[in-house]
């Protein structure tokens, strides 16, 4: 008998489908009634879950199946469920390519999809050409994020709520919001930091016989010197990625301000057993180490119910004990009371480190805003920006009315431009907080977006009545006074801005006033501007003398970039047709 | 200096003399040799014939200095089916002689020629129609119409 594909032994079978798509299995299974068992076994459909597919939504509880301590599971039925949700969110995503309308239901029906939609989502926010590359990018990135957002924010409103949330959760959720991070969920953070704890552990075997003290010490000095903590000599302080656990975990120096740094010593110190935890001493985070009862910091038994006095450290600038007296010197110095003193040497809750983390990445913005260098930070600061203040409005007990109403207005504006897709998250739990307060601004708000949203674009074409505007979507030019670098996104063919803003602008002051042509702009510091046509210079650039960050946000109304023309190509047709 | 050669005869009686270094790729033979010490005497390989033993040692000559496979290239089989270029030309062979092979391979205990043999098969596989599969291997359809219309529908997904 001749040997063939047929007359292979079922272990070679497997074998061969193992290395084949999934798609081939189903095909030859179709063919003959010999492949029925090997087509189908539970084992190769556990391989195909498991090799091409790497997020699960929690509610497959995947890791316990892959374990097998799940009951029966049908691997076929959970592939194909998942092949057909990937199917779903391409050809969703497609669809939010193909038409400005309607957006908002479909981005709903991507993110209901939970960690399901995030294998396709990564893959198109990775592709590097076709038709739409620019857009797919962007869009794709977007609904990341958002799902990653999902996440997220819950851990903040269960701290509002007062229930219990570490301190590594707590403050991962930051870099949730941040793509560089490269994180995508919170147990990876916990993976990384069970990761330092098992190296120090293993390097470390007479730890068992120190006193509280010489643990916690050790440890502080361990950690400095495998750079885990502090920020290397020579980096900027205030740089914005020093204020992400994930980041400082994640990178190379492990570069942290002093808060992400106690977090870290107090997650690993509590996991060898010392009651560490940070401290909201004014401008540098310290540690608070509290001895077990009964004894002291030195293991000396304690006479009676009496609690001994807890040691002070501040890991970021390594193993140095800070005395107490020291502490409270400085305090009294700043003009501090009895009782602000006794709260400021006392433990953090993690709502209060959210809170100050949330003030630090503010200051870093506003600092790296000053030196300029924003654009050229490793973590995009309107991603920082936004986690900043859903932190803040979540967490902020004490916010006077119109500091609330401001933060909110910055809230509202920047989700509205750059994360439209989270309005299902500010329904959720932004709305309640304004409850009785000015609620219905903010409903009026996402009312007007829906509208907007499912309403057709109004088509604006060229005409003979508006041959004065002579430049097309997808131009790039420099303003010729400010000389920023800028994307044309729409047009009218003369100042539609309102009065008010056009007198605050000094319209008329320009040469050809306002009856002259004008422009709506994408420009390369995220920003979005109107401007004069008289004041526009084009260029003609390649696309590798655009920054990133340009050409990234460009996905947003643009396809690609055509390299003939030096111009990106319109993704908004169903608006400008003929441009 | 020449490596000391052994001798493996095939299911067929043909004595072929290999180097042991090459040999050695067939975990299966470098096990036989650590047991039972190099005697000099030959090594029967009773499930592969002398053209199929050529063929194999013709691979393992050629990948003799490949790093030993370290087993965490388990989760990469996945989905890459790529082969290098002088492995598909090896592989350019009938089916008949590329199933010998695979199941040399699989007897032989050679791991990573095993794994080109199946990316191979899997190739000719990829993409096609159950029709297209059924003609390319020469299988028959031995389904009824019911059991095939049944099979059909239960991998509607795929045709999506």
């Amino acid at each position: 008998m001749l040997l063939s594909l047929q007359n292979l032994p079922e272990e070679i079978l497997h074998y061969i489908l193992c290395h084949s798509h999934p798609l081939s299995a189903a095909a030859l299974q179709q063919t003959n009634n010999r492949f029925g068992d090997v087509t189908t076994s539970a084992l190769l459909w556990r391989h195909y879950c498991q090799t091409y597919y790497k997020s699960w939504d929690r509610r497959h509880e995947i890791q316990k199946k892959f374990a097998g301590s799940a009951p029966s599971v049908d691997w076929k039925a959970l592939f194909v469920a998942r092949y057909q949700i990937d199917g779903s969110v391409t050809r969703l995503l497609d669809s939010i390519l193909a038409s400005q309308t309607g957006r908002i239901e479909k981005f709903r029906a991507v993110i209901e999809f939970g960690y399901d939609a995030k294998d396709a989502l990564l893959e198109n926010s990775q592709v590097q050409w076709g038709d739409d590359y620019l857009a797919r990018r962007y869009y794709a990135s977007a609904l990341l994020t958002c799902l990653h957002r999902s996440i997220a924010i819950p851990e903040w409103v269960k701290l509002r709520r007062g229930e219990a949330v570490s301190f590594e959760r707590a403050l991962g959720a930051f870099d949730l919001f941040i793509p560089e991070s490269g994180y995508g969920d919170l147990d990876e953070i916990e993976n990384s930091m069970a990761h330092i704890v098992a190296r120090f552990v293993a390097s470390h075997p007479d730890f068992d016989s120190l006193n509280p003290r010489e643990k916690a010490l050790r440890l502080a000095s361990w950690l400095r010197a495998n750079e885990y903590i502090g920020i290397e000599p020579g980096r900027e302080y205030y740089s914005l990625e020093h204020n992400f656990l994930g980041m400082a975990l994640n990178t190379p120096g492990h570069n942290s301000l002093p808060l992400i740094s106690a977090a870290i010593y107090c997650h690993v110190a509590q996991k060898l057993g010392l009651d560490a935890h940070p401290c909201g001493f004014p401008f540098h985070v310290h540690v608070i180490i509290t001895p077990q009862p009964g004894f002291d910091m030195d293991d000396r038994p304690v006479p009676g119910t009496e609690q001994a006095a807890p040691m002070y450290l501040d890991p970021f600038r390594g193993a140095r004990e800070t005395l107490v007296s020291e502490l409270r010197d400085q305090l009294i110095f700043l003009g501090a009371s009895d009782l602000e003193q006794s709260e400021f040497l006392g433990k953090s809750f993690a709502s209060e480190v959210v809170l100050r983390c949330s003030k630090n990445i503010l200051n870093s913005i506003h600092s790296m805003s000053r030196h300029s260098d924003i654009q050229a930070s490793s973590v995009d600061f309107v991603s920082a920006k936004y986690a900043a203040l859903w932190s803040s409005m979540l967490l902020s007990s004490n916010l006077q009315p119109v500091d609330l109403r401001h933060q909110l207005l910055w809230l509202m504006e920047l989700f509205a431009t750059d994360f439209p897709s989270d309005i299902f998250l500010v329904e959720q739990y932004i709305v309640p907080l304004f409850n009785g307060l000015f609620e219905h601004d903010i409903l009026k708000n996402l009312h007007v977006m829906r509208a907007a949203d499912e309403v057709p674009k109004q088509i604006r074409r060229r005409s003979d009545k508006n041959r004065n505007i002579h430049y097309k979507v997808g131009q790039v030019f420099q303003h010729r006074r400010y000389r920023y670098r800028a994307i044309i996104t729409g047009w009218d063919s003369e100042c539609d801005a309102g009065e008010q803003w056009m007198r605050r602008m000094g319209i008329d002051r320009l040469e050809a006033g306002r009856h002259q042509s004008f422009y709506h702009v994408l420009v390369e510091d995220r920003s979005v501007r109107y401007v004069a046509e008289e004041n526009i210079e084009l260029i003609l650039p390649s696309i590798s003398d655009l920054p990133r960050s340009l050409t990234t946000i460009a996905g947003k109304h643009f396809k690609r970039w055509d390299d003939t023309a030096r111009a990106f190509v319109s993704n908004v047709r169903d608006e400008y047709p003929d441009d | 200096m020449a490596t000391p050669q052994i001798i493996l005869t095939s299911s067929d009686g043909v004595d072929v003399a290999v180097e042991r270094t090459v040999a050695e790729r067939s975990v299966l033979i470098k096990n036989m040799l650590e047991d039972l010490g190099d005697s000099g005497e030959a090594i029967p390989i009773p499930n592969v014939n002398e053209a199929v033993l050529r063929k194999v040692i013709e691979w393992c000559e050629h990948h003799k200095n490949d790093p030993p496979s370290t087993g965490e290239d388990e989760d990469n089989r996945r989905k890459t089916t790529d082969i290098e270029e002088w492995d598909q030309k090896f592989m350019q062979v009938d089916q008949e002689m590329l199933f010998e092979i695979i199941l040399a391979a699989n007897y032989l205990d050679i791991k990573a020629l095993l794994d080109v043999g199946c990316k191979t098969v899997a190739n000719m596989i990829k993409g096609k129609s159950p029709e297209e599969i059924r003609k390319t291997f020469n299988i028959q359809n031995d389904f009824t119409p019911e059991e095939e219309d049944q099979i059909r529908r239960e991998n509607e997904w795929a045709e999506e």
